[in-house]
């Protein structure tokens, strides 16, 4: 679809409301305000992130897939609302989903009581690129690359996680944010775009 | 339309997302302890956020929440920030959101500004000068639009964004913010004829 040449009464509008508008008396004092009785923001330390033990209480249905060493994260199944600002037409910018079957992390070595092996796949014939961002890697979209198979459109790649429950998402051509939609979804953070949810067990007995 | 006296000479500005080596100073400045660094982030970007804010939400109150909101945000959230994304859009994107969640959480009938059709019956003059009753008629049609749509139409026509900017900042695909906008403008002019049949 090219872009249209807007009608002259729609442009009228669109030039109008290109105009500054200017908030009620006082609104960024008090907006600064608010951030003065705020804490300062702390950069998280990673290596404390990644060392650290923690107890994490697991739902019955995630310990039961631990429980026979399947962990599977990572699929791309295309269910998307309007509520959050998708709609299927996202799904182009990767090509048709389809759903696949993830890798048990029971075929994976796992060395710790902490610490444990996931691999996130995703399914994105027409992506050029895809990583997994997430709490584990800072959100950082060029920190774990996924790699895709010879055959087919699966990207997939292999992290050692520490137990816990963790936020993670995908980032398609280094732009396009998207959540898994085969796991659950984390609220709402308010920073645009769905998070999903993984619960990683903390004991290997 | 309604006619004041000030000749308000307007140069329109764009949302500029792109690289800012200051906005990299001031957060690295800020998550060292200097939180005047913030004031300098909010001084440049809050009219732009400002205008964004009011476009959708059809009023200055929720605006001024929506802003609160989006600042605050941005400030708790700080640390995950990366230089390598430019702060601008990182700041827009949750901005976009909030303006989501405050428009959904309210009963916008109840907050847009409601005039008189008869403002609507004059055809727009080129030369007319700034009106505060434009603005109002502005933020009225615009709440008409569902908010999808009125989000593409913003973005693209207001903000000038490109699509591939749109699609960055609200995670929807190029092809459906297209078909969004299309639909918005066709929405916009039919109201306008409308109205003037009336």
């Amino acid at each position: 679809m090219s872009e249209q040449e807007l009608h002259p009464n729609v442009e009228w509008i669109a030039r109008e409301a290109r105009r500054p508008v200017v908030l009620g008396a006082g609104a960024r004092e008090r907006l600064l305000d608010a951030i003065r009785e705020e804490p300062l923001p702390e950069r998280p330390s990673r290596v404390e992130w990644f060392t650290g033990r923690r107890r994490v209480a697991l739902s019955p249905l995630v310990g039961a897939a631990l429980a026979a060493g399947l962990v599977g994260i990572g699929v791309l199944a295309g269910r998307f609302s309007n509520d959050d600002g998708r709609d299927r037409d996202d799904r182009t910018a990767v090509g048709q989903p389809e759903t696949v079957a993830t890798a048990p992390s029971g075929q994976l070595p796992s060395n710790t009581d902490t610490v444990r092996v996931l691999k996130f796949v995703l399914v994105a014939p027409q992506a050029a690129s895809v990583s997994v961002v997430g709490d584990f890697n800072g959100w950082d979209a060029k920190a774990t690359m996924m790699t895709k198979t010879r055959t087919g459109g699966t990207w997939s790649v292999t992290m050692r996680i520490p137990a816990g429950r963790h936020l993670y998402a995908f980032v398609v051509d280094g732009k396009q944010w998207m959540a898994d939609p085969s796991a659950p979804l984390a609220p709402d953070d308010g920073f645009g775009t769905p998070n999903s949810v993984a619960l990683v067990g903390g004991s290997s007995s | 339309m309604g006619v004041q006296a000030s000749n308000v000479t307007f140069a329109p500005w764009r949302w500029v997302i792109g690289s800012d080596m200051n906005d990299a100073d001031d957060v690295r400045a800020v998550l060292a302890g200097d939180v005047d660094a913030y004031a300098r982030l909010v001084d440049r970007y809050y009219d732009r956020c400002a205008r964004y804010a009011v476009r959708m939400l059809g009023n200055r109150d929720d605006a001024e929440d929506a802003l609160q909101a989006t600042f605050l945000r941005a400030y708790r959230a700080l640390a995950r920030y990366k230089e390598q994304d430019k702060f601008s859009a990182w700041l827009y994107r949750i901005l976009v959101n909030q303006c989501r969640s405050v428009a959904a959480r309210r009963n916008h009938r109840d907050k847009v500004f409601i005039r008189e059709e008869a403002l609507l019956l004059n055809a727009p003059d080129r030369d007319r000068m700034w009106s505060g009753e434009d603005e109002e008629f502005v933020q009225r049609v615009l709440a008409e639009l569902d908010p999808l749509l009125r989000e593409a139409f913003v973005l693209k026509y207001i903000e000038e964004l490109s699509y591939e900017e749109m699609a960055t900042l609200t995670g929807v695909g190029i092809s459906a913010l297209k078909m969004r906008v299309k639909r918005a403008c066709d929405r916009l002019r039919d109201r306008w004829e409308r109205i003037k049949d009336e």
